[in-house]
């Protein structure tokens, strides 16, 4: 099954500009269509369409979501095992290594990098074996960018 | 999307640059996995006989694990595949790092080569559409360097497997390096790739990868991830060094538990257990000439597992790996960074050369892993050279005025570098002993210590005698991943196979050198199992930790749905195994011809140390196996009726 584009597409091209698996294309202004065999179904073209134009999987039709309030990977290192499946299956590359530990030859955890280039999917947190990768919005960030907006 | 593999391979045909998309049918996984058995599949299938390995007709295939990417833990090693140029027989290589799923995420369960290329090229595959681009650029690179520039062109989230100079020079005993410093090493299969003109592959796919049940896919991982992290107080290295001293002397001793390997492979990596190795008389000394009294204590301290964890920055991890035998290093030599040297390396290039200085170790380790070429076969190599100079088949002239005497770090260090470059004597040594041997003359083949062509690895079957038979009756000769008695005890086979023997728990060392049904049964079981492990992209050393705690059967299960019982994929193991003989038949290998050199037989048994007086006898230990398989018990090869039988033919 694949994420599809109904007619209320205007051809914004914010979708394909988004979507980690180049499955989308169109002409600027006309309605855009997604190639079945290269959707990954991460649903960030539903996350970002403005016109609510996109439909899941399932067929049910995607909300749009503010690009604060999409939900980013949080890493609990007390469960975590370093096999680094999350990087992995991050299809943006957003998640590292950390960089060397200050400890030597001890492991080396996951952390969201590229926090900017994180796209909400959530597959770092549907793959973790052992449930270490806890998917919500980032709380703290949001509370700084609030107090600076009223100050 | 809730099925484990991908159901398509790639064929890139490298003469006229053409790829081909193919769909490959379900009934081919629910027989063979993927990985190693899918890539046995269609070697056999579509590689005419008698083809020459260093000619187009060779394919060479990158296979990913049928496990990968499902929610398993320790099924991220891919398989390398191909007629291997240093035995002529099925070779395959196994390596770690991040390029098993990254096949998966293009799309392929496998990508197949075959012909040669006009130029160097590489592959690259972006989101399920490959290109073949030109090599001009990188070729002669390094492999590490190789990898820098590709990362920085593509991305680092791109995967890459590359040949070093070693394997665009042919050298037979060179591999594909990933992860730079991880490399699939085995089988000579690095001169196939160099020979098909093709340096290097570049994946970037996200492709999502299945499993039937992913709720059961982390129920399991969750209970492995238990046992795996269970922590045991073990403090210091050279304890062991105490340890393999005991074992060497006591006439007695008990199955071994794979926790306490876990937890060694933890702490140190397979290094670890290097000293101990040595003192138990499991590492082969001076050629396999020398014993534990040629390196002793005193010497073997100096390559002591905790100077080694001293220089270790942070573990490595391969995909899926939650142990982490791996590490990144930091040392005083010309590279500043570099993969710890494993167990095979340290002992191949230290105790085998009688080489004492660690400094040295991890120079050629890294010097070998850029070059691509095989840390256990250029050791061996480098060993063997040095035993013909000081018996005088080969002087400082052929040296070219190299002082080749046990324990001359220098002079070793030159050799292996003219190895590399396939300068002088380097030339000659370059495609391992049996070639070198060979054309050295002068009864120099008795110093080259092989299996039908390749150098055993830094175990040895005088010691326990399980090496020794899948040394010698192995489809691929000489390789120390597959069985042995020891891996019998680890993988407690017996607590979910019905019908495999218990070991008892007070076992006399003598009885482990006769010959009865039972070990025939073992060693058998070993081969069928790492053979489906190989099909799953599972690593040995998580298999060690016993196989309910690392449910492998359990996984596959919840991965496909099939409801398969452990006998039922242990035939497919066997299916597997008799595919790979089934190949060396059609191609024309004499089994018997693959039997391991008679020193590491120990046809004249040594006079000192642990190994004192052993001598396996893989004559009669071989129709035994042979006849597990149903294969001839004389010849070794498959017959018909079980050809038939696992649906071959």
């Amino acid at each position: 099954m694949s994420y599809t584009i109904t007619e209320k597409c205007n051809g914004c091209g914010a979708c394909a500009r988004n979507c980690p698996a180049v499955a989308i294309s169109g002409e600027k202004k006309k309605p855009h269509t997604i190639d079945a065999s290269l959707c990954i179904e991460c649903g960030a073209c539903g996350r970002i369409c403005p016109h609510a134009a996109v439909l899941d999987a399932e067929g049910a039709s995607c909300m749009m979501i503010k690009r604060s309030g999409w939900l980013k990977p949080d890493i609990m290192l007390e469960s975590c095992v370093a096999c680094g499946i999350c990087i992995d299956a991050c299809p943006v590359g957003c998640l590292v290594l950390s960089e060397l530990p200050r400890k030597k030859g001890v492991d080396a955890f996951p952390y969201l990098k590229d926090t900017k280039a994180c796209i909400g999917c959530g597959f770092c947190s549907r793959e973790c074996p052992v449930e270490a990768v806890v998917m919500q919005v980032p709380v703290k960030i949001e509370k700084v960018a609030a107090s600076g907006e009223s100050a | 999307m809730n099925k484990p593999y991908m159901g398509k391979i790639l064929m890139v045909d490298l003469s006229n640059q053409t790829m081909t998309e193919e769909a490959i049918p379900d009934h081919v996984y629910e027989q063979y996995l993927s990985g190693m058995g899918l890539g046995a599949y269609i070697l056999y299938n579509r590689m005419p006989a008698g083809a020459d390995p260093l000619g187009p007709e060779n394919i060479l295939g990158f296979c990913s694990g049928f496990l990968t990417g499902t929610g398993s833990l320790f099924s991220g090693r891919w398989t390398l595949v191909g007629k291997s140029p240093l035995t002529g027989c099925w070779g395959d290589a196994n390596c770690g790092g991040t390029f098993s799923p990254a096949i998966k995420h293009c799309g392929f369960d496998a990508i197949f080569f075959k012909g040669i290329s006009p130029k160097p090229v590489y592959l690259y595959i972006k989101n399920s559409k490959a290109t073949l681009k030109d090599a001009a650029d990188i070729w002669g690179h390094d492999a590490v360097e190789t990898e820098e520039i590709l990362k920085q062109q593509y991305g680092q989230k791109a995967a890459v497997a590359v040949i070093g100079p070693a394997g665009e020079k042919c050298s037979l005993i060179s591999g594909v390096c990933s992860d730079k410093g991880r490399i699939a090493a085995r089988s000579g299969l690095g001169a196939v790739m160099g020979i098909k003109r093709l340096k290097a592959l570049v994946l970037d796919g996200v492709q999502q990868i299945g499993a039937h049940d992913p709720a059961a896919m982390k129920r399991l991982s969750r209970h492995c991830a238990k046992w795996v992290r269970m922590p045991l107080p073990l403090t210091s290295g050279s304890v062991f060094a105490r340890v393999g001293s005991f074992l060497r002397v006591t006439p007695v001793v008990f199955p071994q538990d794979g926790l306490l390997y876990a937890n060694i492979l933890k702490k140190w990596g397979t290094g670890g257990m290097n000293q101990a190795s040595i003192e138990m008389g499991d590492s082969p000394l001076k050629n396999w000439s020398g014993s534990n009294r040629d390196f002793p204590l005193a010497k073997s301290k100096k390559i002591n597992p905790d100077l080694i964890k001293n220089t270790e920055i942070v573990k490595y991890h391969c995909y899926s790996c939650p142990l982490g035998c791996g590490g990144i290093c930091a040392t005083k030599g010309q590279h500043a960074h570099t993969h710890k040297p494993e167990y095979e390396s340290i002992l191949a290039l230290g105790g085998l050369c009688m080489n004492e200085d660690l400094d040295s170790i991890f120079y050629l380790n890294e010097l070998l892993n850029r070059a691509g070429m095989d840390t256990i076969s250029a050791g061996a190599t480098a060993a063997f050279a040095i035993e013909c100079y000081e018996k005088g088949i080969l002087t400082k002239e052929d040296t070219g005025g190299l002082e080749l005497k046990w324990g001359n770090t220098e002079s070793l260090v030159a050799l292996i570098k003219k190895m590399i470059n396939r300068e002088g004597i380097g030339d000659l040594l370059a495609d391992g002993t049996k070639i070198a041997a060979a054309k050295i003359g002068k009864g120099a083949i008795e110093f080259a210590i092989h299996a039908g062509g390749q150098e055993p690895a830094m175990h040895d079957g005088r010691n326990d005698p399980g090496f020794n038979v899948h040394y010698s009756l192995e489809p691929s000769p000489g390789r120390h991943t597959l069985g042995a008695h020891l891996y019998y005890e680890m993988f407690q086979l017996w607590k979910c196979v019905k019908g495999l023997p218990r070991p008892s728990l007070l076992y006399t060392k003598a009885s482990k050198y006769k010959i009865n049904p039972e070990k025939a049964q073992t060693a058998a079981a070993c081969s069928k199992f790492m053979s489906l492990a190989n099909g799953a992209g599972m690593c040995l050393f998580g298999l060690f930790i016993g196989v309910k705690r690392v449910p492998t059967f359990d996984w596959l299960n919840a991965a496909t749905g099939w409801q398969l019982t452990p006998e039922e994929y242990m035939a497919i193991g066997e299916r597997i195994q008799t595919l790979k003989q089934a190949f060396n038949i059609k191609h024309g290998v004499e089994p018997r011809d693959n039997f391991i050199s008679s020193r590491a037989l120990g046809k004249v048994p040594q006079t000192e140390g642990a190994n004192k007086g052993r001598f396996v006898d893989v004559e009669k230990l071989a129709p035994g196996y042979w006849d597990q398989f149903g294969w001839d018990t004389t010849t070794g090869k498959p017959k018909e009726e079980t050809l038939r039988k696992l649906k071959i033919k």
